[in-house]
């Protein structure tokens, strides 16, 4: 499958003709002037930014920072969840030669305080009060820092600190250096090469202190060089940007794919209103996490069981429809008009309606990725008649590795490489990269870079094994296979998956490591497992009380059961315990995309754990 | 822990199409006072309504003494001993405070216990004895609330459901009043079941307390631990952490643990 040759990998990649992405930039915004970029809801009403106005805006953060002194390769670095300010940091900065970093608004003091120092950080970019209390708690312990610039200085126009400066008055400062230095931006935005440094993207670290990842112009361009590859993308096709910007995949596919694609950015107002947001914007495209598909797919699945039995009927029906059609399609054969028909029929008659519901009814493409994704929901989503396609890939790959191929699938794999890229996989297992993707290494930690990227090959940690045709199938994280004490390899992602597809089950982690039989803690989906509770008059008060529901302990012990009679017999889970609390984002037991850590929850949960290999 | 006196097990409660209770359980044991603590439109009213049988549930079950009252008409569950004070007090304007606290004792024919129970009522709050012939629309909101309380109490009910007694009431008054719930609960032997927003009160009166938010409970546990809980310490008393400005406008969010 190796078709890939060296030259690919040294090639420059332009997009529209230009190398970097200050070019690149420079070059839409002349092209696309008036027409719409992106788009925020400001007061309940959905404004509109135009591409000129994007150009505008980045030019003068960029100009506003070398005001303050910004010199090439500083960093800068932004805490903010998604908005139209965090792209004009980010394209501005690269414009004037800096390098932008994202930090999750979910971190603490002491994690940015971390990034800032290790990143050296020279200009922090707060969005409001509440992120700006966190640098300002830790601003004494970083020496490189200079400025904080606050987006939102609502509850602040009180407050006078002489490092601290509105993003407003950042705008103003850059407009008059700008026509004070006629020409100083336009000079800077040539200074880039396509191999320099472009963001920082720190990665979220299961094991030890995050590292930054350097990823270059090159890297990116040849990202958004294919950021149609997955489905055709149109000029003004729809797509919402929730995801955090400062995982990699949400901000291709927000920042840097609609420079080549021209699609039209939507700022969900939070993350809790993603759910309506989408009804509102109807995305062409859609690019989540396997655990907001999982959502989506249990809330449809809870508002059958209340429907009517009509109702259900009729759901069951259109769904095995889809299904067939779906299967016909894994297969590789074009369903027959016969079915094409019945497929029509159901579609209008009720599948259109749940994917109304979801707000799904023009997507034309669906991405899941950056976690693994139970293949029964792919199945599910493909039944609905979406075209949901599993992509692979990693922060220091900038993304994007292999994807499913539109005219060949097999679930269970995340598809093929990536065109102009290589993977193999190593003797020991592990899945190995090699393209003009492949990172620059990691951000002052020479010994990490040496041991990820060897000869050009980027060593991924994930084990896998690759077919006759290319498909990749990923079985685990290479430090999370468990060896039981009996000797047994087992791979703990693949039996999460299988556990998470249940609608009550939000998130698993299996345990056996040197022990003598697997056992896994469970994090139970709140609101099903509650409507559940509901429904069978099982009484329970708080979070703490419906987990310890004998009906629930049941109902999750079912659960695995169904998965364990699909499951060899070393692998079955004996016993399991829930975790009986409600963990959000701010927790350290949690990835900012709501992934349970499990090195992390291994010790947080010892006694939990032990008591469960203890007792008889 | 024997049975509770009163139980609510999954209770749902509609106004029209909206949900306001969503699934409620909990307990009150005999001779205790529990709080339901929560913000404006959390249900709590709804709760005890409920219960009083004033609204009826769309599910779930009321047990009040080992017997199902759901559903029950509001003069059999007083009868069978629970007296509801209503939020707003709901006195009656036109008659005489001491016809009103005869009202409360309606269902009663003992003469001579009514007679022994308004000179108690007079005793814990005297200001209603030297009041007792005036019209009870004449009287403050806090002699109002003092009413509403006495006219309960004259039915020689086995548990009280008090809906924001301090609502509206002066600092002072709100802890005359509450000063009274409790000895009401200890030399009477009366259950209390208290809905109240101001929490620092609520919780320093009860035993127990739950929160509900949104038509859910979140949070149960006892007051003293409750009292200790971050949430409740910056969601319900008002008291925050100062950060490095000195002031904080943004609010943590909240984790019910």
């Amino acid at each position: 499958m190796a078709v890939m040759t060296e030259r690919s990998a040294d090639r420059a990649w332009t997009v529209f003709g230009e190398d970097t992405l200050p070019r690149l930039f420079r070059h839409v915004v002349r092209e696309r002037g008036r027409r719409v970029a992106m788009r925020e809801k400001e007061l309940g009403v959905w404004r509109a930014v135009s591409w000129s106005q994007y150009g505008e805006r980045a030019k003068h953060v960029g100009l506003g920072l070398l005001a303050l002194g910004l010199r090439p390769r500083d960093v800068v670095s932004i805490i903010a969840d998604n908005c139209p300010e965090w792209l004009y940091t980010d394209l501005g900065t690269m414009s004037v030669g800096g390098v932008t970093n994202g930090i999750y608004t979910t971190d603490a003091a002491r994690q940015v305080e971390y990034i800032v120092n290790d990143s050296g950080t020279r200009f922090f970019f707060a969005a409001n009060e509440e992120q700006l209390d966190k640098i300002l708690e830790v601003r004494a312990r970083c020496a490189e820092l200079v400025r904080i610039i606050v987006y939102d200085m609502e509850g602040l126009h009180a407050f006078r600190d002489e490092q601290v400066m509105p993003f407003d008055a950042l705008l103003e400062l850059g407009a008059r250096y700008g026509t004070e230095h006629p020409g100083a931006f336009e000079d800077m935005v040539e200074i880039a090469r396509p191999d320099d440094l472009a963001i920082l993207v720190y990665t979220s670290g299961t094991t030890g202190p995050p590292k930054g990842a350097m990823l270059s112009h090159r890297n990116i361009l040849f990202q958004i060089d294919y950021a149609d590859y997955i489905t055709a993308v149109h000029e003004g096709d729809q797509q919402l940007s929730f995801l955090p910007l400062c995982h990699i995949a949400e901000r291709t596919f927000t920042v840097f794919s609609p420079l080549r694609t021209g699609a039209t950015v939507n700022f969900a107002e939070s993350i809790d209103t993603v759910p309506e947001n989408i009804r509102e914007v109807a995305p062409a495209l859609f690019f989540a996490v396997p655990r907001i598909w999982e959502k989506f797919y249990s809330g449809v699945a809870l508002r059958m069981r209340d429907a009517t039995r009509v109702g259900r009927l009729a759901y069951h029906w259109a769904i095995s429809v889809g299904a067939r059609v779906a299967e016909r399609r894994i297969a590789g054969r074009r369903p027959g008009l016969g079915l094409r028909m019945l497929f029509r029929v159901a579609d209008f008659l009720v599948l259109d309606n749940v994917k109304r519901s979801m707000g799904l009814h023009r997507a034309r493409g669906a991405a899941t990725g950056a976690a693994p994704i139970a293949p029964e929901l792919i199945k599910w989503y493909m039944a609905l008649g979406i075209d949901m396609r599993e992509v692979y890939g990693q922060t220091e790959n900038c993304g994007l590795a292999t994807a499913m191929p539109a005219d060949r699938i097999k679930l269970g794999t995340v598809g093929v490489a990536r065109p102009d890229t290589e993977v193999r996989i190593s003797p020991r297992g592990e899945i190995l990269l090699k393209g003009p993707h492949v990172f620059l290494g990691y951000y002052k930690n020479l010994q990490k870079t040496a041991e990820t990227v060897v000869d050009g090959w980027l060593h991924t940690g994930d084990v896998g094994v690759m077919d006759d045709e290319g498909f990749v199938r990923i079985t685990d994280r290479m430090k999370d296979i468990i060896i039981t004490a009996g000797g047994k390899n087992v791979t703990p992602s693949e039996i999460e998956n299988q556990l998470k597809f249940s609608p009550y089950i939000a998130d698993a982690v299996v345990i056996g490591d040197q022990r003598r039989f697997l056992s896994c803690l469970v994090m139970i989906d709140h609101e099903t497992v509650a409507q559940f509770a509901q429904e069978r008059n099982v009484p329970f008060t708080n979070f703490a009380s419906l987990c310890r529901a004998r009906e629930i302990q049941e109902l999750i012990g079912g659960e695995i059961e169904h998965v364990n009679r699909r499951l060899a017999r070393v692998e079955t889970i004996k016993k399991f315990r829930l975790i009986e609390q409600i963990l959000t984002a701010e927790d350290e037991e949690l990835t900012p995309t709501m992934k349970l850590k499990r090195a992390l929850v291994n010790a947080k949960y010892k006694d939990v754990i032990d008591a469960m290999y203890t007792e008889a | 822990m024997a049975d509770p006196l009163l139980a609510v097990a999954n209770l749902e409660t509609y106004y029209g199409p909206i949900m306001a209770i969503r699934g409620v359980s909990f307990g009150v044991p005999e001779r205790s006072v529990v709080a339901i603590l929560g913000a404006n439109g959390a249900g709590k009213s709804t709760i005890l309504k409920t219960v009083s049988g004033v609204m009826d549930p769309q599910k779930g079950t009321v047990t009040f003494a080992g017997r199902e009252i759901q559903g029950m008409d509001p003069d059999k569950v007083t009868r069978l001993g629970i007296s509801h004070v209503p939020e707003g007090r709901e006195v009656f304007p036109f008659l005489s405070v001491r016809d009103n606290l005869l009202m409360g004792a309606f269902t009663r024919r003992d003469a001579g216990g009514v007679a022994e129970d308004l000179e108690l009522v007079y005793s814990y709050f005297p200001i209603l004895g030297s009041r007792a012939e005036q019209r009870a629309g004449s009287l403050s909101g806090g002699e109002q609330q003092m009413l509403a309380i006495s006219r309960a109490l004259m039915a020689r009910p086995r548990m009280m459901l008090l809906d924001e007694p301090s609502l509206g009431l002066s600092p002072r008054l709100v802890k005359e009043i509450f000063a009274i719930i409790v000895r009401i609960n200890r030399e009477r032997g009366v259950t209390v079941l208290l809905v109240e927003q101001n929490a620092h009160m609520a919780l320093h009166v009860a035993d127990y307390g739950y929160v509900l938010e949104v038509g859910r409970i979140v949070m149960e546990d006892t007051c003293a631990r409750l009292l200790e809980k971050e949430d409740i310490k910056e969601f319900y008393l008002g008291m925050k952490e100062t950060s490095v400005r000195g002031t904080r406008r943004w609010k943590r969010k909240k984790t019910w643990r």
